[in-house]
């Protein structure tokens, strides 16, 4: 296919420079991204097993929600009923509660034991899954914008720009595509091998690109594009609101859990019952939000429907279960949103989002890389902003990802000597992704690559270290305090481990033994040090 | 061919980005607009008006991307404008006379 040379050049420019601005935030965004594919997973692993009481048949839970609510006042204004066989039966606040991101939240947990009494446990909720999910959507940036975070504004529009990138790039590549997509020349030098993997990723990926990237600006823009859009409705109001309510209503009055059964499987045949959320039950607005669960099709939520009603007239308020009777555009606009949490394959689904969302990050991780050596070939001395800019990216790309393996490694060690996780999950991300960013230009991108690196390796072994010591050494109560139902953490961190391991040698190779001119060299009398500084590391 | 030059599109990097987001959202929306009243279902339709909010990106930022092609920032102006005048003139018209 024949382009004219100054499309082609104008849409280089583009795709370059939307790449650079946004490439680091989108890089944090991808790779925590794929981790939140299995966040209930990990949020299982780190929470201690004495949290999760045992499982009630459904019909003693009205037995149990009158006892809790005889001894706490808390139940009355709400709870949370779960079906789900690994969580406790029963729920409620003693601290915090609704919408929003809190680190300091108690969750009691109760059930009934085989007397039939109530047995509770009240502890920290666990935040870990619910963090790495805040930096999938704000990179890990602080503040507040009206009620809307920072983070997450700065995001949407760097999907914007990505979207730019992803068009720019396809109108740029169509000339040499068939030519050259499926080369991967490895022959040619390495910012060769590095092109031509960027350019079969972004090719074979594109469609899940361009959905990620459309979705990503709705998630984070929708309020100004609302408002946009209330201007074109006119008189016609976006949203039919309830009007508030008046009635009050009586605790005791609250209808049978068989009852909410029962009208769950009538209003939602195809989906199975995940929980009940009772809220605001002493106000006149009182709330229930179900979340039903459907393993082989699309999904609202990440990981569920939702279906809002009146807990005590059971009036359905909302739902985003949709049937041929309730609307067409329902469910396309429930596609896209699942279409963005890839809910609708079940595991085998997420695990292929998981690795596409890998892949995206190596996209912008390679994209900057090939920026910053293309940019040494005009000049031929390194400019400090090309030094910069190759610290920052491996500052950043790698220091993130440190931070995240830090906190999961540091997670069965807080529970045991301190009772406060979730605020050092905080200290511990921020601590190690600045440190590592002061590493790097500090000591330069060549050195900072291999030894994050090489730290990366070693937590990520620690992960699965830490699971062993819990087995040899009974005394540290580790593997008491969780018992696991598997291994996928630790199998994925051994896996993760050896390519850090393996990534880390073939930076040092190219460091020493590379072209002396590039960010990525380190002067043959300094690599010296540092060879023998690695063999250290790896020694002891 | 001899005027090469001229038909080469020059850069003019912040007035096509300044028009492309402007007058490419202002034009994205003309199309919602459309699509909200007189496209299936109407106006009231159940839960169109989230499907309308999700069009508008993708249409404005593909007439973003597709801005620099035009060769001068005039030549954008041009066309983007005319672009929002013919349907804003549609959509009122259909809307206060039908």
């Amino acid at each position: 296919m024949k382009i004219r040379g100054d499309i082609i050049r104008t849409y280089q420019s583009i795709h370059t420079w939307t790449g650079i601005i946004t490439g680091l935030v989108l890089f944090i965004g991808f790779y925590a991204g794929s981790l939140t594919m299995f966040k209930p997973a990990i949020e299982q692993w780190a929470t201690p097993t004495v949290q999760e009481l045992l499982q009630i048949p459904a019909i003693k839970l009205d037995q149990l929600i009158n006892e809790a609510a005889k001894q706490q006042e808390k139940v009355k204004q709400g709870f949370i009923i779960n079906f789900d066989e690994n969580s406790s039966p029963m729920m409620w606040y003693e601290k915090g509660g609704g919408r929003g991101l809190r680190l300091d939240d108690q969750l009691k947990h109760a059930t009934l034991n085989e007397y039939d009494q109530l047995v509770s446990y009240q502890g920290e909720k666990n935040m870990l899954g619910s963090l790495i999910d805040q930096l999938h959507r704000t990179a890990g940036i602080v503040g507040k914008v009206g009620h809307e975070d920072l983070g997450v504004l700065i995001l949407g529009i760097a999907a914007g720009l990505y979207f730019l990138a992803l068009i720019s790039g396809v109108i740029f590549l169509l000339p040499t595509l068939v030519k050259s997509l499926f080369a991967l020349r490895q022959n040619k030098g390495a910012s060769r091998f590095w092109l031509d993997s960027h350019n079969l990723i972004g090719v074979v990926s594109l469609p899940f690109h361009f959905i990620i990237a459309w979705t990503a600006v709705v998630f984070a823009l929708h309020d100004p594009f609302y408002g946009g859009l209330s201007v074109v409705y006119g008189d016609k109001p976006l949203f039919e609101r309830a009007a508030p309510g008046k009635t009050s209503y009586d605790f005791s009055s609250l209808p049978p859990m068989q009852q909410y059964i029962d009208k769950v499987a009538e209003l939602a045949p195809n989906h199975t019952l995940h929980l009940l959320d009772f809220s605001r039950l002493d106000t006149t607005s009182p709330s229930l939000a179900i979340e039903v669960k459907a393993n082989d099709q699309l999904m609202r939520g990440g990981y569920s429907d939702i279906i809002y009603m009146n807990p005590f007239t059971m009036e359905v308020e909302y739902s985003t279960v949709y049937n041929e009777h309730n609307s067409n555009y329902g469910p396309i606009v429930t596609s896209f949103f699942g279409l963005h949490f890839g809910n609708y394959a079940g595991n085998l689904g997420r695990w292929v989002y998981f690795i596409m969302g890998l892949l995206g990050a190596f996209l912008f991780y390679s994209g900057n890389l090939l920026w910053l050596e293309k940019r040494r070939k005009k000049q031929q001395q390194q400019s400090k902003s090309s030094k910069v800019m190759a610290a920052l990216t491996i500052g950043v790309c790698f220091g993130s990802i440190l931070g995240v393996v830090v906190s999961m490694l540091a997670s069965k060690w807080l529970y045991i000597y301190s009772t406060q996780t979730n605020i050092y999950y905080l200290y511990l991300y921020y601590v190690s992704f600045f440190a590592a960013i002061g590493y790097c230009l500090w000591r330069g991108a060549a050195r900072g690559a291999i030894h994050i690196q090489l730290c990366l390796a070693f937590a990520c072994l620690a992960i699965v270290a830490t699971t062993i010591a819990g087995y040899l050494l009974p005394h540290l109560e580790l593997a008491s305090t969780f018992q696991q139902k598997n291994y996928f953490v630790e199998l994925i961190a051994f896996v993760f481990a050896m390519l850090f391991f393996v990534s880390a040698k073939k930076t040092k190779k190219r460091a020493t033994q590379g072209d002396k001119h590039s960010v990525w060299a380190i002067a043959p009398d300094k690599a010296k040090q540092v060879n023998q500084a690695i063999e250290v590391n790896t020694t002891t | 061919m001899t005027n090469n030059t001229v038909t080469k599109i020059q850069p003019h990097w912040w007035r096509k980005s300044l028009l492309g987001v402007f007058l490419g959202l202002s034009f994205a929306y003309s199309l919602v607009a459309l699509f909200a009243w007189y496209g299936p279902g109407g106006i009231d339709a159940d839960i169109k008006v989230q499907f309308n909010m999700w069009i508008i990106s993708p249409i404005w930022l593909t007439i973003i991307a597709f801005t620099f092609m035009f060769k001068t920032a005039k030549q954008a102006f041009l066309y983007l404008a005319s672009a929002n005048l013919i349907s804003y003139t549609l959509f009122f018209a259909l809307r206060y006379t039908v």
